[in-house]
């Protein structure tokens, strides 16, 4: 029930109130009709039509200064590591071990190493890493950068020596299948890996990146 | 809602919400893209900020709620179906986001962001009168409630249509049109002074 006495002010009223919406470009036909239609008839709205453009335009041409934060933001993000991707890299290094197996005496070792190589996967995901990390963080130091698995009649002692002569340390394991994970130094993992190979005790050494790395 | 307004538009420097880009860019970070949602960030940052300096007056707490708001999208965005502008979503979040910090934090006494937004140190007569403009129009704002800063600012700032502002608000589309009358209304008596050429 409408009042009788708003009747001749409410097309007004309903015109005026969408002014702003008519400037910015944001009204339907029904609403543009109706505002353009009002104003053909209406010189105070046209009045206000205008001051609030330039009103409009005054305001667009203040900015907080608010710096871009994003570092900051990144900061308190937590990415959870993509597993596939993960899985993928392991696939991948596990065919390059493949490709790369030179002595037919260690190839009957590829199909174990490979399952070493898929089960450490799962310990760098499971062991020691949570699931997400946090950006901007430096890798933990103690991440597994080298997966190893030596012959069943190593002793601890031979095992031992056979870290410390090349500066590696045990990060995890034996896994399931017997493997362990190592931590080397980054400049000098293909030296180790290499002289890993050729030790006797050494039934596979492989480079493993980890989530963390 | 269609924007078919045919009258000419403010250059607001906003762009339309709800591109293409940005639904792809948020398709992206589902999958916790984090370039994506760099991205993503670096195009509603100064949105939101501008946004949150009109309700909460502390800086600190406009940097907060802004990165309060974008955490939201990071850890939800998987939620989000697409019902409704990307843009509509996140300024709803960042409304209520700002809301609750106003109950925490109350408008300081004075506006601290004030002397950063309008500068008139050795600046030419030109610059001087603008800068006064400016002023008034702050002044003016500064006048209103943080519902009708609210309205008025995803209005004339952010290209956005009484019904998506009803929605971001959480308010039925007759009040976004009562609260934009009212505050045009305070603005012009505001600036009747400063602005008597024009108004």
């Amino acid at each position: 029930m409408q009042d009788p006495t708003l009747s001749r002010a409410q097309p007004h009223h309903d015109a005026e109130e969408l002014i702003p919406w008519y400037l910015t470009g944001q009204l339907d036909d029904e609403d543009l009709a109706m505002v353009e239609h009002h104003l053909s008839s209406c010189a105070h709205c046209r009045r206000q039509l205008a001051a609030e453009r330039r009103m409009i335009d005054e305001f667009a041409q203040l900015s907080p200064q608010i710096d871009s934060g994003w570092a900051r933001l990144r900061q308190r993000i937590d990415v959870p590591q993509p597993r596939e991707r993960l899985w993928d890299k392991l696939r991948g290094q596990a065919a390059e071990l493949w490709e790369s197996l030179s002595r037919p005496a260690i190839a009957t070792l590829a199909v174990a190493q490979l399952a070493f190589v898929v089960a450490a996967g799962a310990i760098l995901l499971s062991l020691g890493q949570p699931d997400y990390r946090t950006l901007g963080s430096a890798p933990a130091p103690s991440s597994a950068n080298v997966i190893a698995m030596f012959r069943a009649e190593t002793t601890e002692a031979q095992l031992r020596d056979l870290l410390q002569s090349n500066g590696a340390s045990l990060v995890d394991g034996p896994t399931a299948g017997g493997a362990y994970l190592l931590r080397v130094q980054a400049s000098s993992r293909p030296q180790v890996v290499a002289r890993l190979r050729g030790d006797r005790h050494v039934l596979m050494a492989q480079p493993i990146d980890g989530p963390a790395s | 809602m269609s924007a078919s307004g045919t009258a000419s538009r403010p250059t607001t420097g906003a762009s339309a919400s709800g591109a293409p880009g940005e639904r792809e860019l948020l398709e992206r970070v589902k999958m916790h893209d984090l370039d994506a949602f760099e991205r993503l960030y670096r195009i509603y940052q100064p949105r939101l900020a501008r946004f949150l300096t009109n309700l909460v007056k502390r800086p600190q707490l406009v940097e907060e709620v802004l990165d309060d708001t974008m955490m939201v999208v990071w850890n939800t965005a998987a939620s989000f179906r697409g019902t409704s502008k990307l843009s509509t979503w996140v300024f709803a979040i960042a409304y209520r986001k700002a809301l609750k910090a106003r109950m925490r934090w109350p408008d300081p006494l004075e506006d601290q962001q004030f002397d950063n937004r309008v500068s008139n140190d050795a600046a030419p007569d030109a610059e001087l009168e603008q800068s006064r403009i400016r002023s008034a129009l702050v002044d003016a704002m500064e006048g209103l409630s943080a519902e009708q800063r609210a309205v008025v600012d995803l209005t004339y700032f952010h290209d956005l249509g009484y019904r998506e502002i009803a929605e971001i608000l959480g308010c039925p589309v007759d009040t976004v049109k009562t609260r934009m009358f009212h505050a045009r209304r305070r603005l012009r008596q505001a600036l009747s002074g400063t602005l008597a050429d024009w108004l």
